[in-house]
């Protein structure tokens, strides 16, 4: 019952010339709690529009007289982000595409689900939940995709233990944010949260950092350090990039590890330590132990339970929410208006490759908020600034395959994961499009939208 | 063909909308004879289109089913196809009948 009264604020246009349609639209969106006007072809649309003021157009494809296409130009010339969701009784691709390009919210296949219609209705209107945290945990993390929301799952059940975590994943996909949510969702939350890049710091510089030194322990050392592990007692140590850590170092790491003591430079005490050790790296550490770079024992005692941060390719769900939140941050910070990305600039932000994760989306967010003369970011200007964003020539190879995938990703996302429609639209039949989605990792299931409880 | 009556549970919420939708469908019959004597192949294949779109959302896969295929046929002008398809159509329609749960 709440659920209706709190859709009744969001009032649905539904074009379409065929009057059993309109009158089944109108009756699973009456029932699932929202208004429903109709209209029988664009051109009612348009003077309904002006009348009703919808919050969202659903609109046939194929019509007489204004098609939906038409309908959709017509209706962004005054507002280029007022949602449509385009429905069709064709999956033509280049239909979709173009439809996606013009800016429309989602297209829809017909026979449409109730199901799909209802959620696909609720998802364009933002009225589902972006994530699925809610009890507090990772509140600070924005994403709405089921890679994340498994991390996150894995990550909150593993929060309020001593046990030690490994965080694998490429630069920039924001491995200490994780660290920290753990650390903040532990009994430890009330110590210190200490982070540590391991590559960042000198080898000799490393050690006393870590386990601190007595006054004149070494050249320079005028005053006694206590080092990382010490100020984190009670809390948390991250150690990033410990992949880059050197051998002398590890062996010394590992003892600390055993023993829960540490022993300062040019000490001959040892100071026991309660500190929950969290480690990561963007390095394939399983290759760099069989390489001899990475101690064997040192690697086991560091890796008790797995993480591993997902690409922002792999999360492109995420994109949408990640860029507003960018946008929002950008805005507040410089004291300016938000600013939005148009919706076929979005969709290319979508299909990007991003070979430089979450850290390269934000430079290109604040690139596109600083050069965007408007309240609308275009598509040329987001081509503009990942062309100007420093990235490294790939194979062949690497280029086709990472076509391919964004390919793929991009007809499960306008079919919302339905696989005998996205095949359809790849001009393939279902085995071998699922052959493609395995070689790619891709599974359709993260491509369908959440069902509310 | 059989006599004998095909029952489709309907959702008891479109209960209203369904005799509206069945007397649609059975001009759908009448339209598509008139389109197979004219070999009105546009409007065969349109008809089937929107039967395709629209009979499994109300419940009737069958329809859904029986449009896709006359939509097929009309695009390749297989006349004897839509002819034995829209029988089938008119036998469905004739044995149908609706049971709301």
């Amino acid at each position: 019952m709440a659920e209706t009264q709190t859709y009744r604020n969001y009032r649905v246009l539904i074009v379409d010339d065929d009057n059993d349609v309109l009158s089944l639209l109108s009756a699973w969106l009456t029932q699932a709690g929202f208004e429903v006007v109709t209209a029988k072809s664009g051109e009612d649309a348009i003077a309904k529009i002006a009348g009703t003021n919808p919050k969202l157009v659903i609109t046939d494809l194929y019509m007489d007289g204004m098609s939906g296409m038409q309908l959709l130009s017509e209706i962004h010339k005054n507002n280029p982000l007022f949602p449509v969701i385009m429905l069709s009784g064709q999956a033509q691709i280049p239909d979709a595409i173009k439809a996606t390009h013009l800016g429309c919210s989602a297209f829809l296949t017909k026979p449409v689900e109730r199901d799909d219609l209802v959620n696909q209705v609720k998802h364009v209107l933002r009225l589902t939940r972006d994530t699925e945290s809610d009890d507090g945990f990772a509140k600070n993390i924005v994403y709405r995709s089921k890679q994340m929301a498994d991390l996150l799952e894995s990550a909150r059940a593993v929060a309020d233990s001593n046990v030690t975590v490994y965080i694998s994943g490429a630069t920039g996909t924001g491995k200490e944010i994780i660290a920290k949510a753990i650390h903040e969702a532990s009994s430890r939350r009330d110590h210190p949260f200490i982070a540590v890049n391991c590559g960042a710091i000198p080898e000799q510089l490393l050690e006393s950092e870590l386990f601190g030194h007595e006054k004149g322990a070494f050249t320079g050392a005028n005053t006694r350090h206590e080092g990382l592990f010490q100020a984190a007692n009670g809390g948390t140590l991250f150690l990033d990039e410990i992949g880059d850590m050197p051998l002398s170092l590890q062996v010394k790491l590992l003892r600390v590890l055993q023993d829960l003591e540490v022993r300062p430079v040019g000490s001959v005490k040892t100071f026991p330590v309660n500190v929950r050790i969290i480690s990561a790296t963007h390095k394939d550490l399983d290759k760099a132990v069989k390489a001899g770079e990475f101690r064997v024992d040192l690697f086991y005692r560091l890796k008790v339970v797995p993480l591993h941060m997902p690409a922002l390719a792999e999360r492109c769900d995420d994109i949408p929410v990640l860029a507003e939140h960018f946008l929002e941050k950008y805005a507040k910070q410089n004291n300016k208006k938000k600013k939005h990305f148009a919706p076929d600039a979005m969709d290319y932000l979508i299909s990007s490759s991003w070979p430089g994760n979450i850290r390269q989306l934000i430079n290109v967010i604040d690139l596109c908020a600083t050069l965007c003369k408007t309240n609308t970011i275009s598509l040329s200007l987001v081509k503009t600034a990942l062309q100007d964003e420093p990235r490294e020539i790939q194979t062949l190879k690497q280029t086709k395959d990472a076509c391919e995938k964004n390919y793929l990703m991009s007809v499960l996302r306008i079919t919302s994961g339905h696989v005998a429609n996205a095949a359809h639209i790849a001009g393939r039949n279902r085995t071998e499009f699922y052959k493609l989605l395995g070689q790619h990792n891709l599974d359709p299931a993260q491509f369908r939208f959440k069902k509310e409880s | 063909m059989s006599q004998d009556k095909i029952i489709v549970h309907i959702d008891r919420d479109l209960e209203d909308l369904i005799p509206v939708f069945m007397e649609n469908r059975r001009k759908d019959v009448e339209n598509l004879k008139s389109a197979v004597i004219a070999s009105d192949y546009n409007t065969l294949k349109s008809i089937g289109h929107n039967l395709k779109g629209v009979g499994g959302g109300y419940g009737f896969a069958r329809i859904t089913d029986l449009g896709a295929d006359i939509e097929a046929a009309a695009k390749v002008n297989d006349i004897k196809t839509i002819t034995e398809l829209i029988d089938s159509y008119a036998d469905y329609l004739g044995r149908v009948e609706v049971v709301y749960q």
